[in-house]
């Protein structure tokens, strides 16, 4: 076979190739003796701090040099899912509490309990945010921040219809008292978003303050049909009575994006969304914003509410240079200039020297932030088991199933026992592929 | 060409020579390199793909652990227990059976309209071809969604005459329509072609047939059409696969999700969140190559139709 011949030729090709690809990754390796990938999502505002702290982490680390990359959070999943899968996912990436359970079990993130006290110092750091990084008892990622769920207030709509804003006791019924006084001055605006339809947050909440759940820790649902009626019988009554927004606005609000939720388009006073949230709320919004808790199901009824861990950094396993990647963790949530560089956009820091340092000096917005979760007062629970991993398909299911209620093609009552199957349908398909 | 023919005939004297591939490599050695880019591509980035999309199709495969082999589990729920399945079909079905007739309609008439000899002509062509420029874009996507919303460009129009419009494009029972307008507003390139094919029919024929008589009505049915159908089955075809194919206009108006209830739940949204919101690459694989089947029906019913309706005279 003379074919060698092309071969040859094919080969001396590629081995130039790989020449001169082994150059390009040489050069780099050369200039620094660390060199880490990182990965994140979010928007500019948390690239500038991610930077600025990587920059600082250098000049204390003569030789580090990073490449950065960052994402919006939709984007974020099928290319870090990708990388993983090829094999060459960042050295530190941003985890979500959604999702840590996959990757934890898939071998797909790095157990740190072996560095803690060396490369990882944890001395100060919350407990309940350290618990969230663990799954089946081992530490598999930290922690940026404390966040819970909060309602962004539109104070400007508020005082123009001459009414006290919401306080922590306001219950679903407080709201519904109101809202004929609050409609008869807004000018078409309602006092809440259609809740049923803004992912399951609410329905987490509210489900929690009845003393249930969303999930069991063995990744169930742990609520029933008789709760989904109810459910969708409250945001039915809540519809008909004009205290929430019709189903038309709410589903303008496709993505839960800030720019498209009701407060921001003008439809309703409030949105339901975290409290690290109000920052970037406000950028949007031309009227002052402030921040109260959920509704309450009922007068008095609290634990609805939990300090999430808002995002975390994940190691990498394959990583070439865990120690120094852990290094970097350990830098980045507990330096205490560092910590003043990335303020509470990525939630409350968790350590408590970097709080002390940072409360002087917020803004009232961010101060607002920390002390909204540092009160939470009898409105705070325990942190929930981390949810299933189709727990995401499940939210997605229950804003098309409220909605078909909202647009009248379904009934509550047909709504309810239908959507607990679906999700537990949803649930035993996710769990049968592993 | 002529390199090839040229070298017909050495290839013939050294036909004694066992390997094939050392004469293909010197009669065309230099070509196949500069090709190489292509191959390279074509192979790495079309054929490797497609084939492990096919063999996905038939694995449980969410990314982070090994594809499984399941069979033909994937295909079979598709067709026995997935209400989303069905319901981005009939959304898919309703898209293509309404908006291919009437962009080809709408783009038909504005061809024959071009067609009278009309002063500016490049520049009516021009401004009617821009919205299929735009076409597949994200920004004529977000400019659909302003126009359509509850309190829109559209809305404000229908105020003037008293009428308050819904909010189209997030009420399921408008949603759909909203899509298929802005399909048969991107009517630019069937146009054209239809253009095309107009300046092929023969003048004589118009000539004869207006001698004996023949109104416009009956010119453009037994003349025009007629003459046209290659043209007509051309545009349908490939206008019937691109609204299968359909997707940036689904995806940015409904934020990805298909929503208001499912209503503007394309396939091919459907196949991307299976993918790459859910993360199930074998089910969306085994999706992908359904929607291929479905195309490749298509496309063959009509080739077999194609006969009692397409006339090629020439």
């Amino acid at each position: 076979m003379t074919f060698t011949l092309g071969r040859r030729q094919f080969l001396m090709g590629s081995s130039a190739l790989a020449a001169a690809g082994a150059f390009g990754t040489l050069s780099p390796a050369q200039a620094a003796d660390v060199h880490l990938r990182l990965y994140w999502w979010g928007g500019q505002a948390r690239a500038d701090r991610t930077n600025a702290v990587s920059d600082l982490y250098a000049k204390a680390n003569p030789g580090f040099t990073y490449d950065k990359e960052f994402n919006a959070f939709n984007d974020y999943w099928p290319k870090l899912g990708t990388q993983v899968a090829g094999g060459n996912a960042p050295d530190v990436f941003q985890m979500d509490y959604r999702y840590i359970v996959e990757y934890a079990k898939r071998g797909a993130v790095q157990a740190l309990d072996d560095y803690i006290g060396g490369a990882l110092k944890l001395d100060d750091f919350d407990e309940d945010q350290i618990e969230g990084g663990r799954v089946d008892g081992k530490l598999y990622a930290i922690s940026l921040g404390a966040n819970s769920v909060a309602m962004m207030v539109n104070k400007t709509a508020f005082e123009a219809a001459g009414m006290d804003l919401p306080t922590r006791d306001w219950s679903y019924d407080d709201y519904k008292q109101r809202a004929e006084e609050f409609n008869a001055k807004s000018g078409g605006m309602r006092l809440l978003a259609d809740g049923s339809q803004n992912g399951d947050p609410p329905l987490e909440n509210w489900l929690r303050q009845r003393g249930k759940s969303l999930y069991t820790a063995d990744g169930q649902i742990a609520f029933d049909a008789d709760d989904m009626v109810e459910f969708f019988k409250l945001w039915a009554d809540l519809r008909a009575a004009n205290v929430c927004v019709g189903p038309e606005d709410q589903a303008l609000d496709a993505t839960a994006a800030i720019d498209t939720t009701m407060i921001t388009l003008g439809k309703a006073a409030t949105s339901f969304a975290n409290s690290n949230q109000l920052i970037g709320f406000q950028a949007v919004n031309k009227n002052e914003l402030t921040m109260v808790n959920f509704p309450r199901a009922a007068a008095g009824s609290g634990g609805g509410h939990y300090r999430k861990p808002s995002q975390f950094w994940s190691v990498n396993p394959k990583s070439a240079l865990l120690e120094d990647a852990v290094k970097y963790v350990s830098f980045f949530v507990n330096d205490v200039d560092a910590g003043l560089v990335l303020g509470v956009e990525r939630g409350i820091p968790c350590s408590a020297a970097v709080r002390a340092a940072l409360a002087p000096t917020l803004s009232p917005p961010d101060l607002l932030s920390l002390n909204f979760v540092s009160n939470l007062g009898d409105l705070l629970g325990k942190l929930p088991p981390s949810p299933p991993a189709a727990a995401g398909e499940v939210a997605t299911q229950l804003v098309t199933t409220a909605q078909a209620i909202a647009f009248g093609q379904t009934t509550p009552e047909d709504a309810g026992p239908a959507f607990v199957q679906d999700a537990t349908d949803i649930l035993a398909r996710a769990a049968n592929k592993g | 060409m002529t390199a090839r023919s040229i070298s017909a005939g050495s290839a013939v004297e050294r036909a004694v020579t066992p390997s094939v591939w050392s004469r293909i490599w010197a009669e065309n050695g230099a070509g196949y390199l500069f090709l190489l880019p292509w191959f390279i591509g074509f192979f790495g980035l079309t054929i490797a793909p497609i084939v492990s999309s096919l063999y996905l199709s038939f694995t449980n495969f969410d990314m982070l652990t090994p594809p499984r082999w399941v069979g033909l589990d994937n295909y079979v729920r598709m067709f026995t227990h997935d209400p989303k399945f069905s319901q981005s079909m009939k959304v898919t079905l309703l898209f293509v059976v309404f908006s291919v007739p009437l962009k080809l309609a709408f783009a038909l008439s504005i061809a024959l309209l071009l067609n009278r000899g009309m002063k500016g002509l490049p520049i009516y062509r021009a401004i009617f071809y821009l919205p299929s420029l735009l076409g597949a874009s994200v920004a004529i996507a977000v400019l659909w969604r302003t126009l359509f919303a509850g309190d829109g460009l559209i809305n404000k129009g229908l105020a003037v005459f008293g009428i308050v419009g819904p909010s189209w494009i997030s009420n399921p029972r408008y949603s759909l329509w909203t899509l298929i307008a802005l399909a048969v507003w991107q009517f630019g390139s069937p146009m054209i072609i239809f253009l095309a094919g107009l300046r092929q029919i023969p003048q004589d024929l118009y000539e004869a047939a207006s001698l004996d008589g023949a109104s416009r009505w009956r010119i453009f049915w037994k003349v025009t059409l007629p003459l046209l159908t290659p043209v007509v089955f051309f545009n349908a075809i490939i206008q019937t696969i691109e609204g299968f194919k359909s997707f940036t206009p689904a995806f940015i108006i409904s934020g990805g999700t298909g929503n208001p209830v499912n209503s503007t739940l394309f396939y091919t949204l459907y196949l991307y969140q299976e993918a790459f919101a859910f993360f199930r690459m074998g089910y969306a694989s085994a999706l992908a190559w359904v929607l291929l089947a479905i195309v490749a029906l298509f496309t063959g019913v009509s080739f077999l139709t194609s006969r009692f309706w397409v006339h090629y005279d020439d």
